[in-house]
């Protein structure tokens, strides 16, 4: 049973099928009808039938919802003009029925081989997930591999109401690599696990706010926290968007000066960092008190 | 880029499968994706569509889709490949999961 596995070790379709209703999962524009990206065959890179992103409609604790899951394995889960149509379409959809729309992110960004394109659906579809969000439609976003949310998917995944993470997603806008290769080695070693992972990771996002729960990396663990978030959603204002520019704000004058991710555990309340750096999910987050 | 079809002698598929199509899978470096679908026209040949990112493997690809058909009864199906350079075996597990998944169901 997939239940048993954890949630980043399996593929995109088993995460769909281990996080809804058994047998309530039903597919749109699945594989046999082809919709391929133009694109990669012109470059000759090999397609996939459903463009790295399975789309489609199921229930989670008998609640319908829309539900996407991206293919990491496929070009880095990253977003095409086919895969990006189907996601804007996905929140679309989500606005017009009125149902909670959920993303499993596994995404690097635009795909380089389709930059333009990719970076108008991501655009598009972030305008999609702001019009779910006026109709108080939640838009929830779960980040739990190592692949994690990266580049226009990283902005993405900030606009859904809520963020799911594992210790095992990453949330961040430039990748590791990219950082090292601007700022040097001295700056960022992309090589460091620990520093990457107190960077990007799923515990430090936590901890700042950016993800709103932390969960086990198990597909319970993670139908849990959706579960919970099915019900809420708020629209973006201005009022809003001023308040969160203002925590923004607050979070570098007290960080912007910090050079080890272990002064951000601290001041956020983590008195054991090896416990802290030990402990998963609900755990970590006992061990910590929450700031903004 | 390599492309190519081709159709191979095999026994009937069961007249009940568990669904109409069956993907097992990803388009990843060294896997591949089948798609097994019901309804291929003769229903004594499996009709194969393979797209390869690395040409020059004709020769292994139909040995090891003609082993398929001959070991397993997959007439009156279509398989479609989408390939990164899988090794022969994964091939052959690919299409034996693609056809676990068509004929009992993904459990």
């Amino acid at each position: 049973m997939t239940g048993a596995i954890l949630f980043h070790e399996l593929t995109a379709r088993q995460r769909v099928a281990a996080l809804v209703d058994a047998g309530s999962f039903s597919e749109l524009l699945p594989p046999p009808e082809r919709i391929t990206s133009p694109y990669l065959a012109q470059l000759g890179i090999p397609v996939s039938f459903d463009d790295g992103l399975v789309i489609g409609h199921a229930r989670i604790g008998g609640k319908k919802i829309y539900l996407a899951a991206q293919v990491g394995q496929f070009v880095g889960g990253a977003v095409g003009e086919i895969h990006g149509a189907k996601l804007t379409g996905l929140f679309k959809a989500a606005a017009r029925d009125k149902l909670p729309c959920v993303l499993i992110i596994e995404s690097g960004g635009v795909r380089l081989h389709e930059g333009s394109s990719g970076e108008i659906a991501i655009a598009e579809t972030m305008r999609a997930i702001f019009e779910c969000r006026a109709l108080k439609v939640p838009t929830i976003a779960v980040i739990a591999t190592d692949i994690g949310a990266f580049g226009g998917i990283g902005i993405l995944s900030t606009c859904c109401d809520f963020r799911i993470m594992t210790e095992h997603g990453r949330l961040g806008i430039s990748g590791p690599i990219v950082i090292e290769k601007w700022m040097g080695k001295k700056a960022y070693d992309s090589a460091n696990r620990a520093l990457v992972w107190k960077t990007s990771g799923g515990k430090t996002k936590y901890l700042l706010g950016d993800a709103d729960a932390l969960v086990h990396d198990t597909a319970d663990a993670v139908r849990d926290g959706i579960s919970k978030f099915l019900g809420k959603s708020s629209a973006v204002s201005l009022v809003s968007v001023k308040a969160r520019q203002k925590e923004l704000q607050k979070r570098l004058k007290k960080f912007g000066a910090a050079s080890d991710p272990d002064t951000v555990w601290k001041s956020m309340g983590v008195r054991d960092i090896q416990a802290a750096s030990l402990a998963s999910g609900p755990e970590f987050a006992a061990l910590a008190k929450r700031g903004k | 880029m390599e492309k190519f079809t081709k159709a191979f002698p095999s026994k009937p598929l069961p007249s009940k499968t568990a669904k109409p199509w069956a993907l097992a899978g990803v388009v990843g470096s060294g896997n591949l994706e089948v798609m097994l679908e019901r309804g291929g026209k003769p229903s004594d040949a499996m009709e194969c569509h393979v797209e390869t990112s690395i040409p020059g493997y004709k020769a292994s690809w139909l040995a090891a889709l003609s082993d398929f058909a001959h070991h397993y009864p997959a007439g009156g199906t279509k398989v479609t490949i989408n390939d990164q350079g899988a090794p022969p075996v994964l091939v052959n597990l690919r299409l034996r999961q693609a056809y676990d998944h068509l004929t009992k169901g993904d459990k």
